[in-house]
């Protein structure tokens, strides 16, 4: 039997049984309830009235504005939708009041659009109203004519767009979303999952099963297999859920979500693979310490709060990615997983410092994983009271 | 065969194993015989590698022992356990599969031994719904779910009920009659007397008697004589130079010679004018000769 065959027999068995067990089941039912929840409720109590303020300059701007509005509010709709209109004397004063957000948008000349950054919160929604607006004055004036082209005024975007804050601005706004959104995940995940490898490590040496496995397998194969079989059920649960609301939002438009730069979303998951296994191992081996729950607070205390500070020394990484803060704890392997992928998210992390930092990751993961197999084999066989990790380690010379 | 040379193991302060050294045949059962806390679950645990040795090899067939031949032994460790919550049978299943079986193997098998130690309808209930019995055939079970070429057993008969030992005692037999090595631990001597060829004797980490168990007896430097009589001074006979002890339970005397002594002499005196009922004159049994080994 390989190292491979041994530990895709564990990895299946924890899959299996813990995806057939009733806490786990349960727990999905609610994850998806809440995401439910937070996606279809707003719908549910969204009889608000919604109002737009639009700056205006030049002519030709009223039809647009006022085929919007007929358009937004069609008959037996509860939502009313309304647009005030101020007009500005100059482009450039229109402008600057929707860069101080004191207007959703400026209309010019019933030609164009401007808003502060394209697909803001308010600005997306707008944007396409007026679009519709401008589309059935266009149709309108062509049924005065008597002749034209229905079509390509349909499926034309007759408005012109401009941002006013640049390009750019919709993929900073996905890769801080990445930056963010990835290390909630991260630190989720380790405290969450790290507490189930945690309680099944100790559940198997509080039902002594242990000493019949460990008799068949090497202890790190074991540990590998638990941490591996439980996250792979634990990103499934999380990847699920994730996609649900994604379609969720999409359906609804509770959200308007910014386009996900790629390159972050890989660097991402590259990270959050390699965090998870540095801690789980670590939990893993703090769990072969105990033989009762009671006890495993203690030893979990520490490496929680290894976890609390790459939490927020990445925090502070967000706003500082090249400080020297966030240039050292991107080579120490506990806090690395959460600092790094931010400094990438903001193109703030030279290639070498990347590469090496990956590197130092595996190379820890996997002499982690050994020296865990020994504390855990030390620990394992020993029942009762805690096992110091010096005890643990120094009685199973491997 | 499994042969362990000379281990030791020292925890702390504690010497578990003192060059502790005995091998189990094929086909043949062995009893691994020693006090409490004399280093019996530490020398078996070290044949599956579950404690590191300061010194001494595990062999198996001349070989040093790998996870590879591992897989092929059988093990039920002093402490019991498999997981409660998950079905019997894809338990056992599981765990021939973590002995290298294929899954159509490993069902086919747990089917099998649920079906021969009379469970085959419990084979869908979690371990913990079973009486504890049951869950001791079940663990019995899983040592033997891949048809192991060596047998370690760690107190195999503890706890069980008569019934239970019958079962037991009936599965190790046909084990090595097949051609298993079989090695168990036992506190109950008159048992590993009855079902073991061989034995090995462990005091304080060291093997102080082993070999087969009527060779043993033979080569024991005494006798034991049992009489049952009314009436006569059975006591006077320990002033005899060649008597070691005289015991008396309230029916019959047991009466430990040296041998080489003068028999005739003590067979005369023990025509005490009392009326006898039971005379034997045998080898000593196992107990006794454990006695002697761990007190000497």
């Amino acid at each position: 039997m390989t190292s491979w065959q041994a530990i895709r027999l564990v990895m299946g068995r924890e899959i299996r049984e813990r995806s057939r067990s009733g806490a786990f089941i349960v727990s999905v039912a609610i994850t998806l309830l809440l995401v439910a929840a937070v996606l279809f409720l707003p719908l549910i109590f969204a009889d608000d009235d919604v109002r737009y303020e639009v700056g205006v300059v030049g002519d030709g701007n009223q039809a647009v504005i006022d085929a919007a509005v007929a358009l937004a509010n069609p008959p037996g709709r509860k939502v009313r939708t309304t647009i005030e209109v101020i007009p500005f004397a100059t482009r450039e004063e229109a402008e600057t009041a929707a860069d101080a957000e004191e207007v959703d948008g400026v209309l010019m000349d019933g030609r164009e659009i401007v808003v502060r950054g394209a697909g803001g919160e308010a600005g997306g929604a707008l944007e396409s109203l007026l679009q519709r607006g401008a589309r059935s004055v266009q149709i309108e004036s062509l049924v005065a004519a008597g002749s034209g082209e229905v079509v390509s005024i349909l499926t034309s975007q007759p408005l012109q767009v401009r941002s006013l804050s640049g390009a750019d601005a919709e993929e900073n706004r996905g890769r801080s979303v990445v930056a963010f959104g990835g290390l909630m995940l991260l630190y989720m995940a380790v405290l969450l999952y790290g507490s189930l490898i945690l309680s099944g490590v100790t559940e198997e040496k509080t039902n002594r099963v242990v000493e019949v496995l460990l008799a068949a397998f090497e202890p790190w194969q074991l540990l590998a297999g638990k941490i591996m079989g439980i996250g792979l059920l634990g990103l499934c649960q999380f990847v699920g859920t994730v996609v649900i609301a994604l379609v969720g939002i999409n359906l609804t438009g509770v959200i308007d979500l910014p386009e996900f730069p790629v390159d972050s979303i890989l660097v991402l998951v590259l990270w959050f693979i390699l965090g998870y296994s540095l801690f789980a191992v670590m939990f893993g081996a703090a769990g072969a310490l105990v033989s009762r729950a009671e006890d495993a607070q203690t030893v979990v205390a520490p490496i929680s709060l290894v976890a609390v500070a790459g939490f927020f020394i990445a925090i502070q990484a967000v706003s500082n990615p090249t400080s020297t803060l966030s240039v050292v704890t991107t080579f120490i392997p506990p806090t690395a997983p959460f600092v790094a992928p931010v400094r990438f998210a903001f193109q703030a992390i030279p290639l070498w410092q990347m590469a090496t930092s990956v590197a130092l990751m595996i190379l820890t993961v996997v002499v982690m994983t050994r020296l865990a197999g020994r504390v855990y084999l030390g620990g394992l066989l020993r029942f009762g009271s805690r096992v110091g990790i010096r005890e643990a380690f120094r009685s199973a010379e491997l | 065969m499994l042969e362990l040379s000379r281990l030791s193991k020292r925890y702390g302060e504690v010497q578990a194993l003192d060059g502790c050294s005995f091998r189990v045949e094929r086909g043949r059962m062995l009893g691994f015989l020693g006090p409490n806390g004399a280093g019996k679950t530490t020398a078996m645990r070290s044949v599956f590698n579950l404690v590191s040795l300061d010194e001494g090899s595990v062999t198996w067939r001349g070989r040093p022992v790998g996870q590879r031949e591992r897989l092929r032994f059988g093990y039920m460790p002093e402490q019991r356990g498999l997981y409660p919550k998950m079905r019997i049978g894809r338990q056992l299943a599981y765990l021939g599969r973590i002995h290298g079986m294929t899954t159509g193997e490993a069902s086919a098998a747990a089917e099998q031994w649920l079906e021969e130690l009379g469970l085959a309808d419990r084979i869908g209930d979690p371990l913990e719904k079973l009486s504890h019995g049951n869950q001791q055939r079940v663990q019995l079970a899983a040592a033997l779910i891949h048809d192991p070429e060596l047998l370690v057993l760690d107190e195999p008969f503890s706890g069980l009920d008569p019934f239970g030992v019958e079962t037991m005692a009936e599965i190790l037999r046909s084990r090595a009659a097949s051609g298993a090595a079989v090695v168990f631990s036992s506190h109950q001597l008159d048992m590993v007397e009855d079902l073991c060829q061989d034995v090995a004797i462990i005091n304080r980490g060291r093997v102080v008697m082993g070999g087969e168990v009527r060779q043993l007896k033979a080569d024991s430097p005494y006798w034991v004589i049992e009489v049952e009589m009314r009436g006569g001074d059975v006591e006077r006979l320990s002033r005899l130079e060649s008597v070691v002890s005289v015991d008396f339970d309230g029916y019959r005397h047991r009466i430990v010679v040296r041998k080489g002594g003068d028999l005739s002499d003590l067979v005369s005196r023990l025509d005490l004018g009392g009326d006898v009922r039971h005379f034997t004159f045998s080898a000593p049994s196992l107990s006794e000769l454990f006695k002697q080994a761990v007190a000497g």
